[in-house]
């Protein structure tokens, strides 16, 4: 058995989503079982399934060091800035 | 229209066979092989319990009491849909075999002159495409292995034979009157020709018997009946006025 990863997209803008992940012996029983565990009560109007094995995933360590103040930029400060300068009450 | 009485047997034998059919697949809910086979089948079971309301609907404004109210006399389901399959091997050889009868059924029934009718093969058709689909996928890649081979190939030859009850039903005025499109004797030869060729692939050779077995449809009730009727109308007897 080999495990899959499943993504549903429903109607409208949404993009896809994660719908989750389940096992399968093969491509063909994979469409088939996807389709009877994530999507039998019409949960999407379009899915993708992924064997695991297609899927990469990024370093941990990596995606930590990432969190970092400045990356937090969220423009408040600026903007508190720009208040005094201009005389504006808050 | 008010159908001809042969075109009301033909309904309710064929709900009948969806009901048993339908509450023998959920019987694996939760203890099937895995657990996406398990999903997968309990989610056909509700298609065909689906089909057996639509079809009990066009004969009655009271489903229950004729799904779930007759006396056993009273019921035309085939012995094989009747069947309480305890091994797993014997379950998909039903479904499979109850699958590919009822394509050739409901096709049977598209452009039939109960418009009624006709609009629900249509509609059941689409669905008998995924059934059939995933249960001879399945069966076709066991059968490669040989230990599957092993197990089921006593469920195909012991069961294969019951199967020609599916197409039992007197069809004398069904065909005059349009309600089928292909005559019953006409569908069972299309079954047993395409269940061989699917068997035959694996070199299993199945004896369909000279005469197709007919006590369901008489009346008469398999020993399993009784188990599938009593677990099919528990909640019905804890609170009759239930509603699902």
């Amino acid at each position: 058995m080999k495990t899959y990863e499943v993504f549903l997209k429903r109607e409208g803008k949404d993009p896809f989503t994660h719908a989750g992940s389940f096992d399968a012996p093969d491509e063909e029983m994979a469409l088939i079982y996807a389709r009877e565990t994530y999507g039998r009560r019409g949960e999407g109007e379009q899915m993708w399934v992924v064997p695991r094995t297609a899927v990469l995933s990024a370093n941990e360590k990596e995606l930590a060091m990432a969190d970092r103040d400045h990356k937090h930029n969220d423009g408040l400060r600026v903007a508190e800035l720009r208040r005094i300068s201009t005389g504006e009450e808050s | 229209m008010m159908p001809h009485a042969e075109g009301r047997d033909l309904v309710l034998s064929f709900a009948d066979d969806e009901l048993c059919v339908g509450q023998n697949h959920a019987w694996w809910i939760a203890i099937g092989p895995f657990l996406e086979e398990d999903l997968a089948l309990t989610s056909i079971a509700q298609d065909e319990l689906g089909h057996a309301r639509s079809l009990y609907t066009l004969l009655s404004d009271d489903v229950d009491q004729l799904a779930y109210g007759r006396k056993e006399a009273e019921y035309r389901s085939a012995h094989i849909a009747e069947l309480l399959c305890h091994d797993w091997s014997w379950a998909l050889v039903r479904h499979v075999l109850h699958d590919i009868a009822e394509q050739i059924r409901w096709s049977a029934l598209v452009g039939s002159s109960w418009e009624d009718l006709s609009h629900l093969a249509e509609r059941a058709l689409g669905e008998e495409q995924f059934h059939l689909q995933h249960g001879s996928s399945l069966l076709s890649r066991l059968l490669a292995d040989e230990r599957g081979q092993q197990r089921l190939t006593p469920a195909i030859l012991e069961l294969a034979p019951l199967g020609r009850e599916y197409f039992v039903s007197s069809d004398k005025h069904l065909i005059e009157n349009g309600i089928v499109t292909m005559p019953l004797a006409a569908q069972e030869q299309l079954w047993i020709d395409q269940t061989t060729g699917l068997f035959k692939q694996y070199d299993i050779n199945i004896d369909f018997g000279s005469e197709a077995p007919s006590a369901g449809r008489s009346g008469i009730r398999s020993h399993d009946f009784a188990a599938l009727h009593e677990e099919m109308t528990a909640v019905l007897r804890i609170d009759p006025q239930a509603q699902w």
